[in-house]
């Protein structure tokens, strides 16, 4: 027998079960085919509800009264899913939430996919959902492999070992940080944990990670760590700007030409104020925390837009610049 | 959330195909692919599985039946699978995540429906969950865009009442601004920008424009015609549109894998790492101008192998540019 087949097995016998069931007369049952001793069965049977387990099937135990043995059984008002008894307002919020994540390259759009089957399990077809406004998130199949592990360590409380590059350091370096928080700011995920190497909190970015994520497989289902309770994702998040963190920040200045000058936000900086000129063009002044990602954002108006000052980002815009031109025939 | 392994996705979907198969009126093998978002030959290896299972002691009476009749789908013996299995610690966290999003960027009162909502989803899921989903939930918070723009009022209107709306776009890859009649689909998020969906009248397809660059937006109201409203596919219309047969193949080879990036932009990409830590990117794509700007970023850890089209456009943006700094 499969072990797909012994699981739904299992699970239907727990659940329809009017009593506990004790282990020897799962052994003539579910585990009628399956070889080994009696050990060797029980061992198979704990893993199986570890699986199960994981899955939120959840296998009680009970002493059996006449004859003192364990026994087993899934309750039913755990197993089933509730009637949820949604008012029609909450069922349009709740249909939006569903949709959000659905297709989105994220390890939440799977899950969000199947509770949205559930809900409409009790629909009677008096709310339409169909004019509910669509609001979608999307992502990078990249993302999805790191944000699994991540998902994983945060949970399980395990370790995590990544090579990462932090701005700044063109080498990347080993890593090995405690989970405590993942976030998205402007449309990057950042991981956020005690770093074993800094010995500090640190936010990493998932676009600076250059390996894949590890998760401490030793002592599988003991936590490595626990979560501070002084820790606070919000104190860690509240930055209106990326940058390692640290909290520096410097002041720019970029010309917008005249058919710019209507977007000017972005670039993960902050805009302080801005300036329109005679000729139409527009002079913004921005708070930078992360010189790369504004010098990106920058580049992508062309020559439409230049930064003024100071002179630190000037370099490094020029620098990517001459890099581009200095590849292949060195007429640079 | 643990990831669940191939058994356990698995015994997840069987879990969830009974019931669908059990409600009053059955299922096709159609519906059941889409529900799913299976394979029908995944459905049907599933449905041997089940035609397997059963109820000690596994006589004939015991065990469930299936029997496929014109691609309908029909399960006797399986009344203790007919409602579905709880909302479970994934599905809840995937919830919570989304309602917070959806609350923090403005669509949600933080007490209004979705909240009392999510409120008995929490309840349920206190009972049996692993580990303390709260926790977890409490540390992961996701911003859905930073910029909403100007027009996010009006563009929610159209969008509400099914209204056409009328756009002064910049596009970015022709460097120009237009005027079109468009009826929104939906609001997408994508790397912190908030996009509309919709389709385009003058294009006669789906199209996404970046709100913050609107210009102006108002609500015109010609008839709200038939248009794609059909099953929105999100991932494919994020990427630089549909290239067609006029597309450009390009080849890239970045010094490390920062190219990557890349995908952000053009999720269809393919890439290649090699042994000495390069990585080969290829693409296709109509609009070599905007690449050329595009990837000006990645500076001397890029080389373009092909075409050499963009080659030379790079190399015009980049020495323009550095003219304008020298």
């Amino acid at each position: 027998m499969e072990k797909i087949e012994r699981l739904i097995n299992l699970t239907a016998y727990l659940l329809e079960t009017a009593r506990p069931v004790t282990f020897e007369q799962l052994q003539r049952t579910v585990y009628v085919d399956a070889s080994g001793n009696e050990q060797a069965l029980h061992r198979m049977f704990e893993r199986d509800k570890d699986e199960l387990r994981e899955m939120d099937i959840e296998v009680r135990t009970e002493t059996l009264e006449a004859s003192g043995e364990t026994g087993y059984t899934i309750l039913r008002d755990e197993y089933y899913l509730p009637h949820l008894e949604l008012s029609p307002a909450e069922k349009v919020a709740l249909t939006m939430v569903s949709r959000l994540f659905l297709g989105s390259g994220t390890p939440f759009s799977g899950p969000a996919h199947s509770a949205l089957l559930k809900f409409a399990f009790d629909e009677k077809g008096d709310v339409d959902v169909d004019p509910v406004p669509h609001v979608h998130w999307v992502g990078v199949p990249r993302d999805r492999r790191l944000l699994e592990v991540i998902l994983d360590g945060l949970t399980e409380r395990k370790d995590l070992k990544f090579s990462y590059r932090s701005l700044g350091s063109s080498e990347p370096v080993w890593r090995e940080v405690s989970p405590y928080g993942l976030f998205n700011r402007r449309g990057s995920w950042y991981l956020v944990g005690l770093c074993h190497l800094r010995r500090e909190i640190r936010s990493f970015k998932l676009d600076r990670v250059t390996s894949d994520i590890e998760v401490n497989r030793k002592k599988p289902h003991k936590p490595d760590f626990e979560v501070p309770d002084s820790f606070d994702l919000c104190s860690e998040t509240r930055w209106e700007w990326p940058g390692e963190h640290s909290g520096e920040t410097v002041t720019a200045q970029v010309r917008f030409e005249p058919r710019l000058a209507f977007g000017f936000s972005g670039g993960g900086a902050r805009v302080e104020g801005s300036q329109r000129r005679e000729d139409g063009s527009v002079d913004v002044t921005y708070v930078v925390g992360d010189p790369e990602e504004f010098v990106d954002w920058v580049l992508e108006f062309g020559a439409g837009a230049r930064i003024l000052a100071p002179s630190g980002l000037v370099d490094l815009i020029t620098e990517r610049i001459r890099g581009v031109l200095g590849d292949g025939d060195g007429n640079a | 959330m643990v990831m669940l392994n191939r058994i356990g996705c698995r015994l997840n979907r069987i879990l969830l195909m009974v019931p669908l198969i059990l409600r009053e009126e059955g299922a096709s093998l159609e519906e059941l692919c889409d529900a799913l978002g299976a394979e029908r030959e995944e459905v049907l290896a599933d449905l041997d599985v089940l035609f397997l299972c059963g109820l000690p002691e596994y006589g004939p009476g015991d065990l469930i039946d299936r029997r496929i009749v014109n691609d309908r789908v029909y399960l006797s013996m399986a009344d203790y699978f007919k409602r579905p299995l709880t909302i479970t610690t994934d599905e809840a966290l995937a919830l919570i995540v989304a309602g917070e999003a959806l609350v923090g960027a403005g669509f949600f009162e933080p007490g209004g429906p979705a909240g009392s909502a999510l409120k008995k989803v929490r309840e349920i899921v206190a009972g049996h969950s692993r580990g303390s989903i709260e926790e977890v939930a409490q540390h992961i918070d996701v911003e859905l865009g930073s910029n909403p723009g100007r027009w996010w009022e009006v563009i929610e209107e159209g969008l509400e009442r099914g209204k056409d709306l009328r756009l002064q776009y910049y596009s970015f890859s022709r460097g120009e601004v237009s005027s079109r009649d468009v009826e929104p689909l939906s609001l997408v998020s994508s790397y912190g920008h908030w996009y509309l969906l919709a389709w385009c009248r003058r294009a006669e397809g789906r199209r996404m424009f970046r709100l913050d660059r609107m210009m102006s937006v108002e609500i015109v109201d010609p008839p709200g015609d038939g248009r794609g409203d059909d099953g929105l596919e999100m991932p494919e219309v994020v990427a630089e549109m549909k290239p067609g047969r006029s597309a450009h193949s390009v080849k890239l080879r970045f010094s490390g894998k920062e190219g990557r990036r890349l995908l952000e932009e053009w999720p269809t990409a393919k890439f290649t790492d090699h042994d000495d830590g390069t990585v080969t990117i290829t693409l296709r794509t109509r609009n070599l101008s905007w690449l050329s700007r595009y990837l000006i970023r990645f500076g001397d850890r890029l080389e373009i192998e092909s075409p050499r089209e963009l080659k030379r456009l790079v190399r015009d943006t980049a020495s323009r540019l550095l003219e304008v700094y020298c």
